[in-house]
């Protein structure tokens, strides 16, 4: 007890009166330290979660519903559709149809010899816009034209990465991969789907707007008005493919389960938004968080390596002090302490505003100015319990790294300590 | 209170061995105030390191209040050196980052007292030196003889029960000198028991014992008629 009530009215004494410059340096170098730990990571990471993010705010909500496997739509949707609209947590959904279709660009010249028919195939959404503006907010991702008007027929609002003008594929020579040309805002497109019964269905449509956005789901879909495709397909009761809801992220997977009881009988895939994230995303997940927390461990180790070393050299430079300390009965323990107080102090200050700086700083510019990555936007993925657990190992980390020097050269011999020898 | 039984330090091996102390015998009883001295190299230091329990002798054994010393461990030395001893060095060596009441102070804490107690007695002793105007400078504000004062203070505060001196006005003028030589005596006369090594015979003679001590050997020891 003793040796604890020395050692902190030394490391007290030591940290406010020692050198500034060096107390500066070495918390410069934890906050760098904390940075390196909880940024990095947490910006590789964000680069993935930002894509989630995406998928999520813009195609499926916090809930999707879709046709479960070689099932052409969600069986009983309308009474799945009167349950959700009924339902107090439900603050939103969207119906989509949804079907393979065919789109011509040109309609008017034939290809010539050897050449391939300006078309694409892609699929078809049918929307209601205003109830998918309530739940993406359709209308920002158009780049170019108008979005949908609910009611007028006859207009498409095409995704951009199937169009060579817009296209981020444009200049790439992907052999089978073909994309409309001189198409439009404005342009006329021939659509054409087959249907259930084996008929084939064509419809001339106008480019209204050009959509684009980061999530495949429109980017390289296109949009009609849905009572326009019902009539197409046709189908005249409610069939659709696709059902995004919009509710609390913590209710998500509670409306999952509720969903799964009511729906039992009927066969339809019902997830949460994360669990309907591509796997292929989630082992790019899994990787970004092993490159981060290799990438903390390199940073740990330097960190605590260049601790070592300013806590060594500090504690070498007070050699004699230490000597005299113990010359006068001072107990190594109490030494020690105190140097392992300051390694705290360091640790803690290095943490503290580290944290400051994450979570006043870096999150909320990462979250206004994501960064813009050609599959996402990138944000700053740093949670409460992620940043303590880091700051826990950073502060193991440091009195480590202040306490083993303070050791190597307090147990020296005292004498030897006092005359510098 | 002490008492050194042949004691032996050397240093190195083989044919580099020096043996600087060669079998010293001495005792020295509460309230003396004893001067070693003698010409450099002759072991005073050493004799001083042995004694204050700095350093472990070769052969030999130091006894304290009848504690043979020698079979004590590195920490248990060092708490008996914070509970009866008290050390005054040739450079001052006080804590350039506590001020000279935090200094005096320091070794009480450690015994144990609270920090209100410490720095109580602490100004007693700042006050006997006639320092409790500088309490709250920092040594780098003090000069060279406040310093060594603040040293003495420092050792003394805890009432040790043996006070060493490893030359203590050796850095210090004569105007710096006297006023620690003062203190000294001043302890002295209140029963403090002293052992100081010393260059200076001038200061020396104010001991009441001088032990002269050449090549390793005590040459002689006698009691000054005051």
């Amino acid at each position: 007890m003793n040796a604890i009530r020395t050692g902190w009215f030394l490391a007290l004494r030591q940290i406010r009166r020692g050198g500034k410059g060096t107390t500066i340096l070495i918390i410069f170098i934890m906050v760098l330290t904390f940075l390196n730990l909880v940024v990095v990571s947490g910006l590789l990471l964000g680069l993935i979660t930002g894509s989630f993010e995406q998928f999520r705010e813009s195609y499926s909500g916090e809930v999707i519903i879709t046709s479960a496997p070689l099932r052409d739509y969600i069986e009983n949707t309308s009474a799945l559709i009167s349950y959700l609209e009924n339902h107090p947590k439900v603050t939103a959904i969207s119906p989509r149809h949804s079907v393979g279709v065919s789109i011509l660009g040109t309609l008017n010249d034939l290809p010539g010899k050897n050449e391939r028919q300006n078309k694409i195939s892609t699929r078809l959404v049918g929307i209601d816009p205003d109830k998918e503006e309530v739940l993406t907010g359709f209308s920002r991702f158009i780049i170019k034209g108008e979005p949908l008007v609910a009611g007028e027929e006859g207009y498409i609002v095409m995704g951009y990465n199937f169009l060579r003008k817009y296209s981020s594929f444009a200049d790439a020579n992907i052999p089978g991969l073909d994309l409309l040309a001189d198409v439009d805002v404005g342009s006329r497109v021939k659509v054409t789907l087959s249907t259930k019964d084996g008929g084939i269905v064509s419809k001339d449509f106008i480019v209204k707007g050009i959509a684009k956005s980061k999530i495949d789901e429109v980017s390289t879909r296109m949009f009609i008005n849905d009572s326009e495709l019902k009539r197409m397909l046709p189908v005249n009761k409610e069939q659709y493919q696709e059902i995004a809801i919009k509710t609390d992220p913590d209710f998500a997977p509670d409306l999952v389960h509720e969903l799964e009881e009511f729906h039992k009988p009927y066969a339809a895939r019902i997830q949460t938004s994360g669990a309907a994230i591509p796997s292929f995303l989630r082992d790019i997940e899994t990787t970004m968080a092993v490159l981060g927390n290799a990438l903390s461990s390199i940073a740990l180790v330097v960190a605590s390596i260049t601790i070592f070393i300013v806590v060594f050299i500090n504690a070498v430079t007070k050699r004699k002090f230490i000597g005299i300390m113990k010359g006068i009965g001072i107990s190594p323990l109490a030494i020690e302490i105190s140097y392992i107080l300051q390694a705290f102090f360091y640790g803690i200050s290095g943490s503290i505003i580290g944290l400051i700086l994450t979570f006043g700083v870096l999150k909320p510019y990462f979250d206004a100015y994501p960064i813009n990555f050609p599959f996402s936007d990138g944000i700053l993925v740093a949670t409460a319990s992620g940043a303590g657990i880091r700051v826990l190992i950073l502060l193991v980390v440091t009195l480590i790294a202040g306490y083993v020097p303070a050791k190597l050269i307090v147990r020296r011999n005292t004498l030897d300590a006092i005359l510098g020898r | 209170m002490i008492r050194a039984e042949n004691i032996v330090r050397s240093f190195g091996e083989g044919d580099l061995k020096i043996t600087v102390l060669k079998g010293v015998n001495l005792e020295i009883k509460t309230g003396e105030f004893v001067a070693i001295i003698g010409p450099s190299g002759a072991g005073k230091s050493t004799l001083l390191y042995q004694m204050s329990l700095l350093d472990r002798p070769t052969d030999g054994h130091v006894f304290i209040d009848n504690i043979n010393t020698s079979h004590l461990s590195d920490v248990e030395k060092t708490e008996l050196r914070l509970l009866k001893l008290g050390y005054v060095f040739q450079d001052y060596a006080l804590l350039p980052e506590l001020d000279a009441l935090e200094n005096v102070a320091l070794p009480m804490i450690m015994a144990g007292m609270t920090k209100e107690d410490a720095f109580k007695k602490a100004e007693q002793a700042l006050l006997r030196l006639s320092l409790l105007d500088k309490k709250h400078n920092l040594p780098s504000q003090l000069s060279g003889g406040q310093q060594q004062r603040v040293s003495i203070a420092r050792a003394i505060a805890h009432d040790p029960a043996i006070l060493f001196a490893d030359e203590p006005t050796a850095n210090l003028d004569s105007t710096s000198a006297d006023p620690v030589m003062d203190a000294f005596l001043d302890l002295h006369r209140d029963g403090q028991t002293i052992i100081m090594i010393t260059h200076e015979e001038e200061y020396a003679k104010k001991a009441e014992r001088i032990i002269i001590l050449k090549d390793g050997v005590i040459v002689s020891d006698q009691k000054i008629k005051k």
